[in-house]
């Protein structure tokens, strides 16, 4: 087998657009993805595919055609299936002159209301179809009347829980907050409603007033942290039109106010119930800076530290859960009066992210790790990701459920949310940097029809204050042949979908034994179509794969390398790993894959090409140290970091050049910051940044610099990101080729 | 006898000028033998003279009795002997020569002041200037006050604190539904620590919240917060800062319909006195003055829940043991009672409400630690801004007009026992071989405190006679009051008054020519109100009735069995007559005032001097008419005439009361017409004296005009004797009382029936 001949997916993911050829009235596949297209119409046949039968549900992704029509049906009210609650789509037929319309979900023939009736066609098709949206295209959104609020629509309202120990005084953090979040307050959606409020703390909580009357902000000290009370009924979230003055006045003062705080402890449980009872009426975004491990009150956590004892034995994954039931409870309460909770970590010492994170799981919130966060340093990483954070359309208070055919049923969900029933999702906010994965199962053991229908719904509360519904239509044939499954097979939902249930697996297990499912999946499978294979065409020892999934297997081991899966106690910190994990747990299929197996690019023979060439100049190269020339400049992209790596026999000019600084005078290169220099090659080098981090901006790539042989950072930083690589323990892509060819053929 | 003239000397008053030796005798007195003692009474230099040393001490063991006029030296041995105990060893200093004999020995000083040297135990404790640091006052404020009123009460406070001496130190408390300390010391922002209203916390736990005392888990951290001064700064230091927290506090009444405001004025007193604890000295004082319009409704010494469809109690209630939260709150307010003392701590109420605010339950630590206590009807009254002022009036001086941590200490021969006072101070429970095991009011010590002490303070101490039977009885007894305070100036001075009084025989006439009427009635005031406290009214009624006729059955004059024998002798005529109108006082007639009022009205009673209490006890009448000057009438429903203005002086009130004819006139605006200048003289005269009365008198008395008829005349018609009622014949033109009370002349001829049956 030759190396250079392995498959490697250098294009990244691959949207399955062809199921637009034969499924024209299907939303796009970034909304929802089937691991296969093609639904298996036995449980046997289910059993033979061996790998994850479900979707990837992206339901706020960017649409690729402009704007989601919306649509308002007025006084016919939003048309919807009586029996199962389908909305009207373009599956949907029509009988009776137009009288009557059939769901396409279920088969009941619905009454078509008098607002609503169109005549037909010859062919039975509404005059109207092309005229509406809701019965042309797969992904639409409907306005929702008041029978389904349960109260007016919700301001957007955001409230900041700011830790201002001495470690966030220090680090710089309270400045790059304040300075960010002013600089956002003209962004943030929904004005004039929107609302805000702060809580700062360390031993004590700090509320602060912002009655829009006060001449300067006024903070108020609650010390009391067995017994948490809020000082004031009103005026701790408030109207930011109002208040604006205010608030402009406290961010200003803000990290003044603490300059002089040499308090170290933190008493985050008591202000995470502070912040609840501020925010409970109305409910919307609570955004956590934490920077040092909750150390007062309730919720107050253990140094419990990463053992090495505990790795490889039945209690390695409890470090992976968190330890106090109080974060899971406080969660439960968040969601359940629409609050949705950002953790953002900076702790430079263990900060337990897998107890705080699980409020960002249960809420559909998030988790940004900076560990070490120094403002020099991290600061303009922070800086994107908190202005992302705050000023990307936002859907508030929302519920989303996923129908199917007869027949068919999701049954497991993995992503951040709460299940508040069997299929109903909790999301009190929802952006499009987050995608949810589920998986299906048959609930006959013969499936009857042709076709099965899928409709993601979700309801929300828009930014303006309209209650909406966005629907996502699609169809997917059910089919008899296991070739047809493997033919339909879609890497990048499948890669979504495992990595999420490995993750999720390592909650509960070893790292080594997820691994070592996810390569028993990857073999049986591999295995099942080599039965296939091999009795159609009769062929002798080669591996064999379906084009469909030729890049599956590099993606399996990229999963077992990725941060949080990889290797043992030394390889990756706890928290990092933790951190890794609810980022994989919410990433659209594209930004996974990227992370997973990153891209290498090699840098120093684009820098001297015209500015306008460089784009198209950049290729990616396959993730092994072979690609690395000693005399070259590379640039690791994975989403979240860039790794620059400077070859030993990279002209010093050239190095100087991009640095800024001679190398010779500045040995650590752990604290270099790269900015445009006066030449060429830089304003080139960050032009090439700058592309990269234009084409996704829910992430800002921290910028680190590594020479070559400069341990033990070389490691961390890139090498063990070359996922072909064999590294302490882990195989190369060829020796893993191979492992598992054997492995398919015994 | 000139009682007054002799008080004016002593500061002091005395039931009885002459005791007799033996407790039978003393007892079959009625009245007891007690001294009213007004420690700090305002005397002339001359006979004042302030000693800028020490005094010198009797060294005997349990004596300490001060060098006094009474003292014997003996130059030539350089000794002198102690008038108390009889110790004659006393070493007396030889440079005080028989031609250099010091103050304090003069006969005619029977008071002299010590301007006492710095006590160098106390010097190191606080303040790096030596000497404890300069007073502290803590405002509270209730921010649950509506709009309107809190502004007047911010615009009153901050007068009040621009006004201040430059180094006394100030703190702001605020609460509504909780209690927020305002940290006059934080730059950048308004800062405040915010206490939970709804916890009775401990102290240690309110100091650790404020961060002025260390936590248990973060004795390491926060080293810049142990300064208490950041909420308790001297007014020249945070002058910017607090007169805009004053200027930034907002209303906080907004509440439920059908609800009270929440109000934790327990817990913000438990605050103020919290950071008082962690901040200054004991030997410093502090005042801290709560402003509030309404009742406590939530945490510690709550009196009334939110609900507007609860009443707070009433008399009734409490008499039926029916106001539990009244019980509660006594029991608080009697902790907050203690820890101000053992800090020397005042506590002050200005409650501007028109419905009560608890200041019954509250009556306790404002009493004892000699704390004001003020009632209007508004923030915004006169009444309630002129008090304010009077406060802090301090005539040129650059430091407040106030006494702080004050002590009182009695040294008697030893025939004289001391039982206990009534009054605004607390034992110190300090025994000494004078102290008597029966005790009356704050007793079993010969030791007070008070947390402020002012010249009209006045506090009634009660005496047993202790004579040993098998000796002859010495001829004089002494009593010496010591009284140490903190003057406004920083300085401790002690104030020592020796006085000598008689033993007479139990028969002998020196005891009733030493009777002092007034003094008697003052003395029983305060017993009947101390009284009132544990028993229904009815029974301090039946007990002032049954002392006045066994009084009488001894002091008048009588054929037995005969009532029209019954005479009393001058100097004891008056006394049924002020007990009379003891019984329909606001003091013990209850059912007319709200519990606060009554706690007030009580309040007052027992810290007040002898001319005060009379007036309190039997309101002044004064008649203005056309026929000459004004005159005093009798205290009685005759004395209102449609021609005539009366001006009636209860000490609370000061009520100028038109007759009909004359308010007609006035309406008619003949007192505008030159013609009738007589009449506009006859208008002014009770104004211009009633202006005189109120401009010298604390808490400002209300002021209320009426006419004859007029609703507010109730004020006068139930103080005044119901000599004619709906059951009297009536007479044209006469007023009339509808009550059931016996009339001052059926009250009078019943005990005279009662006394003569012996
Ligand atoms: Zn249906
Ligand atoms: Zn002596």
């Amino acid at each position: 087998v030759d190396v250079k001949g392995l498959p490697r997916p250098l294009d990244g993911d691959e949207e399955p657009v062809k199921v637009l050829e034969s499924y024209p009235l299907n939303c796009y596949p970034r909304y929802f993805r089937l691991t296969t297209h093609a639904i298996p119409a036995s449980q046997s046949l289910v059993s033979r595919w061996h790998l994850p039968l479900g979707a990837v549900v992206h339901p706020l992704a960017e649409s690729p055609d402009g704007e989601v029509l919306v649509i308002n049906f007025g006084s016919a009210g939003v048309i919807r299936c009586r029996r199962c609650r389908t909305y009207i789509n373009p599956y949907a037929t029509f009988a009776d002159a137009g009288r009557k319309w059939r769901c396409n979900l279920c088969t009941l023939l619905n009454d078509v209301p008098g607002e609503y009736f169109c005549a037909l066609d010859a062919s039975g098709r509404r005059y109207d179809t092309d005229q509406r949206p809701e019965l042309s295209k797969g992904t639409v959104e409907f306005v929702a009347p008041t029978e389904y609020m349960v109260r007016p629509p919700m301001p957007p309202s955001y409230f900041f829980l700011i830790d201002v120990s001495v470690s966030a005084v220090r680090s710089g953090l309270l400045e790059v907050v304040a300075k960010t979040i002013k600089s956002c307050l003209d962004d943030l959606p929904g004005y004039p409603r929107t609302q805000i409020g702060f809580l700062t703390f360390d031993s004590t909580l700090h509320f602060h007033n912002f009655k829009s009357s006060l001449s300067q902000p006024q903070m108020m000290v609650v010390a009391d942290l067995d017994d948490v009370f809020l000082p004031l009924p009103d005026d701790l979230l408030v109207n930011l039109v109002d208040s604006r003055h205010v608030v402009e006045s406290f961010l200003d003062s803000l990290p003044n106010m603490f300059q002089d705080n040499i308090n170290v402890e933190s008493a985050l449980g008591p202000a995470l119930k502070a912040a609840f009872m501020v925010m409970s009426q109305i409910g919307g975004k609570l955004l956590v800076f934490q920077s040092t491990l909750p150390s007062l009150g309730v919720g107050r956590l253990r140094l419990r530290g990463d053992d090495v004892r505990a790795y490889g034995t039945d209690k390695e994954h409890t470090l992976r859960v968190p330890e106090d039931p109080f974060y899971k409870q406080m969660a439960a309460e968040f969601t359940k009066n629409q609050i949705a909770v950002d953790i953002f970590s900076f702790s430079d010492k263990y900060c337990d992210i897998a107890s705080l994170g699980s409020l960002a799981k249960y809420t559909g919130g998030q988790v940004y790790h900076y560990p070490s966060f120094q403002a020099v340093t991290h600061g303009d990483k922070l800086k994107h990701e908190l202005s992302r954070d705050l000023t990307r359309e936002t859907a508030w208070e929302s519920v989303m459920r996923i129908r199917c055919g007869k027949g068919v049923r999701f049954t497991t969900y993995h992503g951040h949310f709460m299940l508040r029933s069997t299929d109903l999702l909790a999301l009190p906010a929802v952006d499009s940097d987050k995608a949810f994965a589920m998986q299906l199962s048959l609930e006959e053991t013969l499936m009857t029809t042709q076709t099965v229908y899928f409709q993601v719904a979700l309801l929300y509360t828009s930014s303006s204050g309209e209650r909406r519904i966005r629907v996502h239509t699609a169809a997917a044939p059910v089919v008899t042949d296991l070739g047809e499954m493997y033919r339909q097979a879609d890497t990048g939902a499948i890669v979504s979908l495992l990595s999420r249930i490995a993750v999720e697996n390592s909650l509960s297990d070893k790292l080594d034994s997820v691994r070592q499912q996810l390569q028993l999946k990857l073999v049986r499978s591999l295995k099942e179509y080599r039965n296939l294979y091999v009795v159609q065409h009769r062929v002798g020892g080669r591996l064999i794969y379906p084009e469909s999934l030729r890049f599956l297997p590099l993606y399996i081991l990229a999963i077992c390398k990725s941060l949080a899966l990889r290797g043992g106690y030394a390889d990756v910190s706890l928290d990092e790993r933790c951190a890794a994990g609810f980022s994989m747990m919410i990433l659209p299929v594209k930004r996974l894959l990227d992370f997973i197996y990153p891209s290498l690019y090699r840098v120093d023979e684009v820098l001297a090409m015209g500015p306008d060439r460089i784009d198209g100049s950049l290729k990616r190269l396959p993730l092994t140290m072979q690609c690395l020339d000693t005399g070259g400049l590379y640039l690791l992209d994975d989403g979240f970091t860039f790794v620059v790596w400077l070859g030993r026999m990279l002209p010093p000019e050239l190095m100087n050049n991009i640095l800024g600084v001679s190398l010779a005078n500045f040995p650590d290169l752990s604290k270099i910051q790269l900015r445009e220099c006066d030449n060429e090659y830089s304003r080139n080098f960050m032009k090439i940044l700058g592309t990269l981090r234009e084409k996704d901006p829910s992430y800002h790539q921290l910028c680190r610099v590594v020479c070559q042989g400069e341990q033990p950072r070389e490691g961390f930083l890139l090498l063990s990101n070359l996922v072909e690589d064999q590294m302490a323990g882990t195989s190369s892509y060829m020796d893993w080729i191979l492992q598992i060819h054997r492995q398919t053929q015994s | 006898m000139d009682f007054a003239e002799l008080e004016a000397v002593e500061g002091l008053r005395w039931p009885w000028h002459s005791w007799p030796p033996t407790p039978s005798a003393a007892a079959s007195l009625v009245v007891p033998t007690s001294v009213l003692c007004t420690p700090l009474h305002p005397a002339a230099p001359d006979l004042l003279p302030l000693l800028p040393y020490a005094p010198l001490r009797c060294a005997a063991p349990g004596c300490g009795a001060a060098l006094n006029p009474f003292s014997r030296v003996h130059h030539a041995s350089a000794r002198w002997a102690c008038p108390f105990c009889g110790a004659s060893a006393n070493p007396f200093p030889r440079r005080l020569a028989p031609d250099a004999l010091p103050a304090e020995l003069f006969p005619t000083h029977s008071s002299v002041e010590y301007a006492l040297p710095p006590d160098p135990a106390e010097a190191g404790s606080a303040s790096s200037s030596g000497g404890p640091g300069p007073p502290a006052i803590v405002f509270v404020v209730d921010a649950a006050t509506a709009g309107p009123e809190l502004a007047a009460l911010k615009a009153e406070v901050l007068r009040v604190v621009q006004g201040l001496p430059e180094g006394v130190r100030v703190a702001l408390v605020s609460f509504a539904a909780s209690v927020w300390v305002h940290d006059l010391g934080f730059e950048g922002c308004s800062r405040v620590v915010v206490i939970n209203g709804e916890r009775e916390l401990e102290s240690n736990k309110i100091q650790e919240f404020l961060g002025v005392r260390h936590a248990r888990y973060n004795k390491l951290a926060m080293p810049r917060f142990t300064k208490v001064q950041r909420f308790l700064l001297p007014v020249s230091e945070c002058e910017f800062n607090i007169t805009s927290a004053i200027e930034d506090l907002r209303s906080m009444s907004a509440c439920p319909r059908g609800h009270r405001p929440l109000r934790a004025t327990g817990a913000a007193i438990s605050a103020a006195i919290a950071l008082l604890e962690g901040g200054c000295s004991p030997n410093t004082g502090g005042r801290i003055m709560v402003f509030t319009s309404g009742p406590t409704t939530v945490g510690p010494g709550l009196v009334v829940e939110t609900d507007l469809g609860k009443a707070i109690r009433s008399h009734r209630d409490i008499f039926n043991g029916n106001a539990p939260l009244t019980d509660k709150a006594r029991e608080f307010y009697k902790k907050v009672a203690n820890r101000l003392t053992a800090h020397a701590l005042v506590l002050d109420l200005f409650a501007c409400s028109l419905d009560q605010v608890g200041a019954a339950e509250l009556r306790y630590p404002i009493e004892v630690s000699g704390g004001l206590m003020v009632h209007t009807e508004s923030f915004e009254s006169e009444q309630f801004k002129s008090c304010l002022r009077h406060v802090f009036k301090r005539e040129g001086v650059d430091y407040l007009n106030m006494n702080f941590n004050a002590t009182i200490e009695i040294v008697t021969s030893r025939e004289v026992k001391i039982c206990g006072a009534l009054g605004p101070c607390i034992s110190l429970r300090k025994k000494s071989s004078s102290v008597s095991d029966k005790e009356i009011g704050e007793g079993g010590t010969n030791y007070w405190k008070m947390s402020t002490v002012n010249s009209k303070t006045c506090i009634v101490f009660f005496f047993r006679v202790d004579c040993n039977h098998n000796i002859e009885p010495p001829t004089v007894f002494f009593i010496q009051f010591m009284t140490r305070y903190r003057h406004g100036d920083g300085s401790y001075h002690l104030r020592v008054t020796t006085v000598a009084r008689r033993w007479a025989g139990p028969r002998s006439p020196e005891i009733a020519a030493g009777f002092d009427q007034e003094a008697a009635a003052a003395v029983m005031a305060r017993l009947a109100v101390h009284r009132a406290e544990t028993y229904h009214v009815r029974d301090v009624i039946r007990w002032l009735d049954k002392m006045l006729i066994r009084f009488t059955a001894k002091f008048g004059n009588y054929v037995p069995e005969d009532p029209s024998t019954f005479r009393l002798s001058t100097n004891f005529s008056l006394y049924p007559q002020f007990m009379y109108y003891l019984r329909r006082s606001q003091f013990i007639d209850v059912f007319n005032s709200s519990p606060d009022e009554t706690a007030f009205f009580r309040l007052m009673l027992n810290r007040e001097g002898v001319v005060g209490s009379l007036i309190m006890i039997q309101p002044t009448l004064f008649q203005y008419s056309f026929d000459g000057p004004p005159i005093p009438v009798l205290l009685d429903v005759s004395s209102i005439s449609p021609d005539v203005i009366l001006l009636f002086d209860s000490y609370f009130h000061i009520l100028i009361h038109y007759g009909s004819k004359i308010a007609q006139w006035r309406k008619l605006g003949y007192h505008k017409d030159p013609n009738h200048e007589n009449l506009r003289k006859l208008l002014e005269a009770p104004e211009v004296d009633a202006e005189a009365l109120l401009a010298d008198r604390f808490p400002v008395p209300k002021l209320i005009k009426c006419d004859q008829h007029g609703s507010q005349a109730r004020f006068l018609l139930a103080r005044l004797n119901p000599s004619v009622t709906q059951k009297t014949q009536l007479s044209d033109g006469s007023e009339v009382i509808f009550t059931d009370d016996v009339s001052l002349q059926v009250f009078i001829e019943h005990l005279q029936e009662l006394a003569v049956q012996g």
